[in-house]
């Protein structure tokens, strides 16, 4: 047993509140205000997971967001949720956490074995080795990727849901220690919107850890409270604990997640409050006082169950009372380490502390811990730590006082513990996530937020290579009153009072040596979490890799879940070393969101399950649902497919609704239609600019089929258009057409006719189109309608008329997309359900068969009406449709796309058209998207003619039909060609697309 | 996510809002018949593209439906104004000459 | 002839909720409460406000002043007029009031040559009324405009979700949402989501005739809506 309990003044546990929890199937106790990882230690469990590529045991290396191992999966089933730190894990009673590495079990992994190989699985080993033969790579994949990776996801629906929240304040200052709680005291005091947010359940930063400095005559925690009582005070203050501020983008633009309810026992959790919120934060002012964290020394085997950072031994004895180790040796290269030495030493911990500096700490502090009975050994650096899953002691060798190298040998020593600083590392990520770089402070060994920040960014403290906290929150003080004048307001107050202590420098020294030119000796790890070595880095940069980032790359430095924030340093110091080049030169990889990891449901908040996406739903709904109506989603609308009878599949449900409708009466919900109001005294004009046929002629109660192209002459949107008055038309479009056409008009007449005097309103949603349709829909218009006539002279195809249909004020125009006599009524939307059942009632006596838009698809095809978007892909020209009927080429005004139609790409031969194929086997549908070959060869690559654009079985000619794109295809009506598809070849003739009612009878009856 | 005034809301509204509209000022050939096809191809396809400043269009589609013309730089996301097309349009062209 | 046969019945954009069945008598205790005012009338109403005689024909027909400030909204017991536009107003009436307003202002536009038109957008359109202390925090939830910001007597027009809405304020005891009826329902279950954690309830709405939209919810008058 290492790691054991010990009473602590102001620690942060609740020895009231114990609670219970279980890790890997063991049951242990701890105490409310535990880390998972706290416990762990507590109860003396060390070996936490294995490592990514050689299986090698791994423990508890940091005490925070740092943390590269201790990786778990919490809970099971639907809550589980894979690969949180343990450092970052509130406890609560009941939890439920394993590690998620190690097979057959943690204590003995297989992968283990091949760690013991290490040395030959250099950098690329996968690319290396795996590269031949390319067709075996899915077979290396499935192994590799059982081998690779840490916690799985779950594979349940999230019983939990997920908020944003969105903001406008004036500042957001990120991180809640001492500079982040004096920043915002600033700002509030000056009556700005401020927020704080900080991922801590407490607020406070390093001084939950540090004990011994005063503020303000003040204990740095009662400094913490009276700050906070300040900050709950001032209504325009809000601070946020449990908050990760994981992003900051463009113009001040910070995402942050807030832990709601994740340190609370799954039952205790409120099901109606999300368990965590997505905070979007617009602030004018960011103060980013996020601090520093401290990094480990690289030496031989630091990776052993029971090495950690010397912060991590510090703030386990301190804010969790819990003392990691009985015999530990400290390893360092700065003063702050001291500290940690110490306070173990002080609570009966026998420690040692080695330093690699000659001369080591500043005399008070060295004479300290010599009253504490703390072992000092100057000049000395550990070469190797020994034990294999748990610390046993150290190898120390004498360092040379100049270069990083050896000049004799140390004692070894008998510990079970190891703790090392590496010095500071400034937390810059957020500064650095929209294009900021950080500066190399070679005094402080760290790269650094520089002091001015940036527009609208303001750094503070540790972040800015301030590590003493008189000098961190004197620097605030002046940052934030230098801002607020910025901003036209004072600040009030005296910065804090702390008294400064002298400090002796840190050693630049990332790697102690041991004496052996790198990777002969024992392994010294870099980046724990992908299990990259000092060794590894040399590799890299012998193989010519010469940029940083392509370091990174090769082998993995920094990829991990904790992004490198233990390891990002330590690596450029040595890529640099083995460059030649100093450190600032080398600099740093790119730095992106996320800091820490999101959860997926955080990200997604509101937008899923019926909320995931907008669903469109016409007025007639409920009589769909009524009458069993299977649905499709066209564009975001819910719309009929079909309405199957009790015992009919989609087949058969199409066939007779089809065959109704072209014998008697078929009705259709057409309301999705796009539909826009087109009024003014140039409406006419700039519907002959739009679209490409002429509109000069038609007279109110008309109707027209309009084609637009874009630009390059290619169809991008039909439509039919009434003319309702000589300045007033009624548009309409594709129903997934609608929104662009409505934009691409305004653009039109906004940017280049805004002297054309005409508006353009939408009114989709305030028609409801009921499209009756069949030989029998002028008797079902008859009944319904007395005020119009009728009569097929009277009220021809393409014509429109006002009236009054079932008691109701309509419009209703005689327009078919089947090549029926047909009529569509548009009323008043709150009106439609009841239109469509007045509709259904009114043909009850022919039959009525609603249909949905599988028969429409049918019908359309029968006749050879396109689809834009299916028969068309925006390479299509009118010309490509054999629709030059709807080109106005006369028209005074040079239409869109007009121009594009002459160029000789457009005009000229080979291009694909639209034809009819007939399968030689009428029984054959086509697959839609089949390439058609002129032949049976199938020759890889064959030459390829055209596409399948649209193939149905028509029950009304009892054969299949199919619309396809075909090179040069109005030349080539007769031709045999082959449609090939799954494996087969298909032969097809090739015919006009129209294939019922050539001569368009039906729709004048 | 960019912010972007409105010149007609006279407020300044997050990207969600507003909908890219292309280039601005591309002037359409007077009489598109005497264009030749590479003219006539240049304004159809051809776009600036500099990495810098750029002018261009925006259209407020969940406000008030207005395109108006946004002096945006490409690198740095720096926005130096909104204007109305009209009023954009005589900026623009005092830069051109 | 049959026309007496037909008895004709609406349904507003959100009638499959059946709100009426689990409305109640609104109480402050925290929760969001709200309802749709259905079967309200509305109209696009555009023109150049530099045509002599526009604002003064709005005015008289409507007695609302045209508003010109980017969001003001005018008001008055008959209803509301809203800028959405500088030549875009958005008028909002009983049905029945606006069918009259909107053939007598197309009346004068005509009579007086005027660029100008209305739009009827009744059964495009409807109005959802959010109240409750932490209404716009709601709204905070759903989308990225600074809803605090909204100055009593204004309306903005931005995103929800992925909807297109207006978010008319009055005053400040709640918020009037406007939205399309073909995204009511995915907007209705989004309000209700982002409502829950505060507890979400369906208040009764009743005409109120000294407020210019609880007024407008006065029982329509069948016979008239039909002529
Ligand atoms: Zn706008």
């Amino acid at each position: 047993m290492s790691g054991y309990r010990i009473h602590r003044p102001g620690e942060r546990i609740n020895r009231q509140k114990p609670v219970s929890f279980q890790f890997d199937n063991v049951q242990y106790k701890a105490f409310s205000g535990d880390t998972l990882a706290s416990a762990l230690l507590a109860n003396g469990v060390r070996l936490i997971g294995r490592s990514f590529k050689y299986g090698r045991p791994r423990g508890i290396v940091g005490f925070g967001a740092e943390e590269p191992n201790a990786l778990i999966q919490l809970e099971t089933g639907a809550h589980t949720v894979p690969d949180l730190k343990a450092t970052q894990v509130e406890l609560y009673q009941g939890l439920l956490a394993g590690s998620t590495t190690g097979y057959p079990s943690l204590d003995f992994d297989l992968k283990g074995l091949l760690g013991k190989f290490g040395r030959f699985m250099p950098p690329g080993f996968y690319y290396k080795t795996f590269m031949e033969p390319v067709k075996a790579w899915p077979v290396y994949e499935k192994y590799i990727r059982k081998a690779a990776g840490y916690g799985h996801a779950p594979v349940l629906p999230d019983p939990e849901s997920y908020d944003h929240l969105h903001h406008h304040i004036d500042v957001l200052v990120v991180g809640g220690g001492a500079a982040g709680l004096w920043a915002a005291t600033l700002a509030g005091r000056a009556g700005l919107k401020t927020l704080l947010v900080d991922e801590q359940a407490e607020m406070g930063g390093w001084l939950l850890t540090e004990r011994r400095s005063r503020i303000d005559g003040l204990s740095g925690m009662d400094w913490v409270s009276q700050r906070l009582a300040e900050l709950a005070s001032l209504p325009n203050v809000s601070v946020l604990p449990r908050t990760t501020a994981f992003a900051l983008h463009d113009l001040n633009l910070v995402q942050a997640v807030e832990l709601l309810q994740d340190h609370l026992p799954l039952t205790e959790r409120n099901a109606a409050l999300p368990r965590q919120r997505l905070h979007k934060i617009r602030a004018h002012q960011v103060i980013l006082a996020s601090g520093a964290i401290e990094r480990p020394l690289v030496f031989g085997y630091n990776d052993v169950p029971g090495v950690m950072t010397a912060a991590a031994g510090h703030s386990y004895l301190n804010r969790y009372g819990v003392a990691v180790g009985r015999e530990v040796l400290v390893q360092t290269q700065n003063d702050a380490a001291y500290e940690a030495a110490l306070d173990l030493a002080q609570c009966g911990v026998k420690v040692m502390l080695a330093d690699a500096r000659q001369g080591g700490a500043a005399a008070w502090r060295q004479q300290a811990l010599k009253s504490a009975g703390v072992e000092l050994l100057l000049g000395h650096g550990i070469a190797k730590v020994l034990g294999d899953k748990s610390v046993s002691g150290a190898q120390l060798v004498k360092l040379d006082g100049r270069n990083n190298q050896v000049v004799g040998s140390g004692p070894r020593l008998s510990v079970d513990t190891v703790l090392s600083s590496g010095g500071l590392t400034s937390t810059v990520h957020l500064f650095c996530h929209n294009g900021g770089r950080p500066v190399w402070n070679q005094q402080q060994l760290s790269f650094v937020c520089p002091d001015e920040g940036r527009d609208n960014i303001a750094c503070v403290g540790a972040i800015t290579g301030r590590w003493e906290l008189s000098e961190a929150l004197g620097q605030t003080h002046a940052a934030v009153a230098a801002l607020l004048l910025g901003h036209g307001r004072g600040s009030s107050g005296n910065a804090p009072s702390v008294a400064s202590e002298e400090v002796a420098a840190p050693r630049a020294i990332f790697r102690l040596p041991d004496g052996k030119p790198e990777g002969h000796g024992a392994k010294a790890f870099v980046d724990y979490q992908n299990d990259v070595a000092a060794a590894d880095i040399h590799t890299a940069i012998r193989e010519n890799y010469r940029s940083i980032e392509h370091v990174k790359r090769y082998t993995a430095l920094g990829f991990g879940t904790d992004q490198g924030k233990l390891s990002n340093i330590n690596g450029f110091a040595i890529a640099a070393e083995a460059l030649g080049k100093p450190i600032a030169e080398v600099g740093t990889t790119t730095y992106r969101p996320s800091y820490t990891p999101v959860t997926f449901g955080a990200l997604a908040g509101p937008h899923v399950g019926e909320t995931f996406d907008v669903r469109r739903y016409t007025a007639m709904h409920a009589s769909h649902d009524a009458r069993k109506a299977e649905y499709e989603v066209v564009g975001q609308w819910l719309r009929p497919w079909y309405f199957p009878k009790p015992g009919e599949d989609l087949h058969a449900a199409v066939n007779r609704e089809c065959l109704a409708t072209r014998n008697s009466v078929g009705v259709m919900d057409a309301s999705t239609l796009g539909k826009i109001d087109v009024k003014g005294p140039d409406a006419r004009e700039f519907l002959n600019r739009i679209y490409s046929n002429a509109w000069s002629k038609l007279d109110p109660g008309k109707c027209r089929y309009g084609l637009m192209l874009d630009e390059n002459g290619m169809v991008m949107d039909d439509g039919v258009t009434a003319c309702l008055a000589d300045d007033h038309f009624h548009m309409t479009t594709t129903t997934g057409g609608a929104a662009r056409v409505y934009s691409w008009l305004e653009r039109w007449h906004q940017t280049e006719w805004p002297e054309l005097k005409v508006r353009f309103t939408t009114t989709t949603d305030h028609w409801a189109t009921v499209a009756v349709v069949g030989p029998d829909s002028r008797q079902v218009l008859q009944k319904l309608c007395t005020d119009i006539d009728f009569d097929k002279d009277a009220f021809k195809f393409m014509d429109g008329r006002s009236g009054t249909v079932a008691g109701l004020p309509a419009r209703v125009f005689r327009i078919s997309f089947s090549g029926e006599l047909a009529y569509e009524i548009n009323v008043d939307a709150n009106y439609g359900r009841y239109m469509w059942e007045e509709v259904m009632k009114a043909g009850a006596a022919f039959n009525i068969t609603p249909y949905g838009t599988e028969t429409m698809h049918v019908l359309r095809a029968e006749k050879g009406f396109i689809i834009v978007g299916q028969d068309t892909d925006g390479s299509m020209s009118p010309n490509d449709l054999a629709m030059s009927w709807a080109v106005g080429m006369k028209k005074p005004f040079s239409f869109l796309g007009k121009r594009s139609l002459l160029r000789s790409h457009t005009a000229g031969d080979g291009r694909k058209q639209l034809v009819g194929l007939l399968p030689l086997d009428p029984k054959v549908v086509l697959a839609e998207g089949a390439q058609i070959l002129s032949n049976t060869d199938d020759t890889v690559p064959a030459a390829m003619q055209g596409h399948v654009t649209s193939s149905y079985h028509s029950a009304f000619l009892g054969r299949s039909i199919a619309m396809a794109v075909l090179k040069d295809g109005s030349k080539r009506e007769g031709d045999t060609v082959f449609v090939w598809a799954h494996g087969k070849s298909v032969p097809a003739q090739v015919v006009s697309s129209v294939f019922v009612d050539k001569e368009g009878v039906r729709q004048h009856a | 996510m960019l912010v972007i005034t409105c010149p007609y809301c006279q407020e300044a509204r997050e990207e969600e809002e507003f909908s890219y509209a292309g280039e601005a000022y591309i002037a359409r050939p007077a009489v598109p018949e005497e264009a030749d096809d590479a003219t006539w191809g240049d304004y159809v396809f051809h776009r600036k593209n500099p990495r810098g400043w750029h002018w261009e269009q925006w259209q407020h589609v969940a406000g008030c439906r207005k395109v108006f013309a946004v002096k945006r730089h490409t690198v740095t996301y720096e926005i130096a104004g909104s204007w109305t097309l009209a009023d954009g349009k005589a900026l623009y062209l005092k830069e051109q000459a | 002839m049959p026309k007496q046969g037909f008895q004709p019945f609406m349904e507003s954009p959100l009638h499959h909720f059946k709100l009426d069945a689990e409305a109640q008598a609104r109480r402050a205790d925290g929760r969001i409460w709200c309802n749709e005012l259905p079967h309200l009338g509305y109209a696009v109403l555009r023109g150049d406000t530099a045509e002599a005689g526009f604002a003064q024909l709005v005015q008289q027909v409507t007695g609302l002043a045209l508003p010109l400030q980017a969001g003001a909204v005018s008001q008055g017991p008959q209803g509301v007029l809203m800028w959405t536009s500088p030549d875009e107003w958005l008028l909002v009436s009983h049905r029945q009031r606006l069918a009259d307003w909107t053939a007598q202002l197309d009346g004068g536009f005509a009579a007086q040559q005027l660029f100008a038109q209305t739009v009827d957008s009744s059964g495009g359109l409807t109005l959802a009324w959010l109240g409750g202390t932490e209404h716009i925090t709601v709204l905070r939830h759903l989308g990225v405009y600074d809803f605090e910001s909204i100055p009593l007597g204004h309306m903005v027009s931005t995103v929800l979700g992925k909807a297109t809405v207006q978010v008319i304020r009055l005053d400040g005891d709640g918020v009037f949402v406007l939205f399309r009826r073909s995204f009511a329902d995915y907007v209705w279950r989004l309000l209700r989501r982002a409502a829950q954690p505060y507890g979400f309830a369906v208040c009764q709405l009743e005409a109120r005739g000294d407020h210019p939209l609880f007024a407008q919810l006065a029982a329509p008058r069948p016979s008239l809506i039909l002529a």
